[in-house]
């Protein structure tokens, strides 16, 4: 696994190398942004960890130049700026997670592995439904053509019923997907986790089959 | 009291420079008055005096008179109209003297009348209109003179100086009310500097909106001035302040770095004391940076809110305890939040970072806007706190780093901003069995 490490402190960096190394990563430092972009650009990460304060090219503008190049590694960002207004326009930019700093060491490779487990095993295949075109790959859906942002969830959600087209899927078993330990009450989540995805989708794109489930049907309705 | 009150003084010294004004308009129209009716009087006895003339003969140079004048009151005793013709052999006089005479007028003029005033009988004060005539060249020249009591003139007086009085007071009080109405507007835009220094007390950034009229402008722009001042103040030491705690978390994660290799390396309870000081430490810089942020809360701003949560939501479901929840949200496309942008990040991150990481499966976030008053819930599906709890949890007054439960820190971080912004935050139960957050704006809706 190769991480790169995006920190103008060398101490930071040095501790945060150390930490990644520890974990089973070889990880690559970059000490300022035109570096990282140069980095991130040529060589094949499987994770990024950037800081926003960077000397020569911000870190933000760093995650926007690699986004735009379709590089599809997961960016975590760690920065001081701990603003929710900073978090949101890291995540906007195209960054995966957001830790502010100081950060515990635990929780950081925790937050890596979590961002490398759900890039990783991702078959390179597209499932279509309709108008709704699944990337297996990239974990992302486009309706119409159009970009769909989807949270992690949402996206198993829709993932699940695709593989099981035309098929309706009830709430328990949705629910058993999801969460593997579901209880009864766990049917709420599901039906406003649909509610959800139909506000992003349009109502018709998942189909309830009263006293079956859902279901996405194939043709346009 | 008065020393207290600018409208008071204003309208004190409106009222008695008024009172002073008419009181004097008073006086002259009293003495135009009597003037007036004294030429009346002038006029009224040359008038009388010119069938007196025509009747006048000289009789062994002693005056007589064919016909008496036909005015009645020379025929009533004291009346005080009176008539007398004298030469130095004799004199005829208006029944109305009785047996007294008008006072000698030895250098009356021949050529014309003259008005003089002086004593008269029966302890009068006569206006007198006097000259000599000379019926024939080679006689005597007669003294005519015709008198009138000045008492009479009195009543007419004393009845024009009430009346006007009346009027004049009526006129005082109107114009006082016109005064008080003139101050009244006078004084309004320095209502309105009240109201937008009370605003700017609150929001950094706010500026006397006026219109101000343009005797103002001199005022206002200094206190604009001053506030421009005053917010590169806020925003130097806002920045000052976040340099300090951004500066500071950098040491702090290597310190927490250096923790966990200590820690790794046996050293379990130096880890515990660094790591129990590297928590305080941070605690209190995120407090820090959270009051340095509501000291530049802007007001009356507004934000819609459903584009604010969907990129909250964004951020949260890309963390471990936001992956597998469901936000669910209830809000119409419409709905104003009354905040800035960034700070409407700033109240509702921390609340919807809070439900995340308590709920089970779902957070469920609504608002509704009615008239006068918005609403915004956040609830989960976790434990909750118990009721007693939920008291200490926002106290208000209550350390932001200090406030208990794991709820703690993001709750106060929120009553304060919310408060800043003239909202509250109440606590309570979720439908969905967990924690609910109320975020209430009066008079936002």
């Amino acid at each position: 696994m190769r991480a790169l490490v995006v920190e103008d402190d060398p101490a930071v960096a040095a501790i945060l190398v150390r930490g990644l190394a520890a974990a089973g990563f070889i990880a690559d430092h970059a000490g300022d942004g035109q570096q990282a972009w140069f980095n991130g650009d040529v060589e094949d990460y499987d994770i990024a960890i950037v800081d926003l304060g960077l000397p020569r090219l911000d870190g933000l503008s760093v995650i926007r130049r690699w986004r735009e190049a379709g590089r599809a590694f997961p960016i975590l960002i760690l920065s001081a700026r701990g603003d929710w207004t900073d978090k949101v326009t890291g995540i906007e930019a195209g960054a995966d997670d957001y830790l502010a700093k100081p950060w515990e060491m635990g929780e950081l490779i925790a937050r890596v592995r979590g961002l490398v487990r759900r890039a990783s095993g991702r078959a390179s295949s597209t499932l279509r439904a309709g108008k709704l075109v699944i990337d297996t790959h990239r974990m992302s859906a486009t309706l119409d053509g159009a970009p769909v942002r989807l949270s992690p969830l949402e996206y198993r959600l829709l993932d699940y019923l695709a593989h099981n087209l035309q098929r309706a899927v009830s709430a328990g078993e949705l629910a058993d997907h999801l969460y593997g330990d579901a209880d009864a009450s766990d049917a709420n989540a599901i039906e406003a986790l649909i509610a959800r995805l139909r506000r992003k989708l349009g109502p018709e794109t998942i189909v309830t089959r009263r006293g079956f489930g859902y279901l996405l049907p194939v043709e346009e309705r | 009291m008065i020393r207290d009150s600018l409208r008071l003084r204003l309208m004190a010294g409106a009222a008695i420079a008024v009172a002073l004004a008419l009181a004097l308009a008073w006086a002259v129209m009293t003495w135009l008055f009597t003037g007036h009716i004294e030429r009346r009087v002038q006029e009224d006895l040359t008038t009388q005096a010119r069938p007196l003339l025509a009747e006048l003969q000289l009789i062994r140079e002693v005056p007589a008179l064919a016909t008496e004048p036909s005015d009645p009151r020379f025929g009533v005793p004291a009346s005080g109209l009176y008539w007398q013709a004298s030469t130095a052999k004799g004199r005829i006089r208006s029944v109305s003297l009785w047996d007294a005479v008008l006072p000698a007028a030895p250098d009356a003029p021949a050529d014309a009348w003259r008005i003089r005033r002086a004593a008269g009988p029966f302890g009068q004060r006569l206006m007198l209109a006097e000259r000599k005539v000379r019926l024939q060249p080679d006689e005597p020249a007669i003294t005519v003179q015709l008198g009138y009591d000045l008492a009479r003139l009195a009543p007419a007086q004393r009845e024009f100086g009430r009346v006007m009085g009346v009027f004049l007071a009526l006129l005082w009080v109107t114009l006082s009310l016109a005064a008080w109405i003139q101050v009244a507007l006078g004084l309004r835009p320095l209502a309105q500097v009240r109201r937008d220094l009370e605003r700017l007390r609150r929001d950094a950034s706010a500026r006397l909106s006026g219109p101000y009229p343009r005797e103002m402008l001199p005022l206002t722009q200094a206190i604009d001035a001053l506030a421009d001042a005053r917010e590169s103040d806020l925003v130097r030491a806002r920045r000052r302040a976040a340099d300090l705690a951004h500066g500071l978390k950098t040491p702090l994660a290597a310190l927490a770095a250096q923790s966990a290799r200590a820690r790794e390396a046996g050293a379990g309870l130096a880890a515990d004391g660094l790591e129990s000081a590297i928590a305080a430490v941070r605690a209190a810089v995120d407090g820090e940076l959270v009051r340095t942020r509501i000291g530049l809360v802007h007001e009356g701003r507004s934000t819609a809110a459903v584009p604010v949560l969907e990129r909250l939501i964004a951020v949260l479901e890309r963390t471990e305890a936001g992956e597998d929840i469901v936000f669910s949200v209830d809000c119409e496309d419409d709905v104003m939040l009354p905040l800035a942008g960034d700070d409407a990040a700033e109240l509702l991150g921390p609340l919807l970072e809070n439900a995340t990481s308590h709920a089970r499966r779902q957070v469920a976030i609504s608002a509704r806007s009615e008239p006068g008053i918005l609403i915004m819930t956040i609830g989960d599906d976790g434990p909750g706190l118990e009721a007693e709890v939920r008291d200490t949890a926002v106290l208000r007054g209550e350390r932001i780093d200090s406030a208990g439960g794991g709820y703690g820190l993001g709750l106060a971080i929120a009553r304060e901003v919310a408060e800043a912004t003239l909202g509250e935050l109440v606590l309570g139960q979720s439908q969905l069995g967990g924690l609910e957050v109320q975020l209430r704006w009066t008079s936002a809706a």
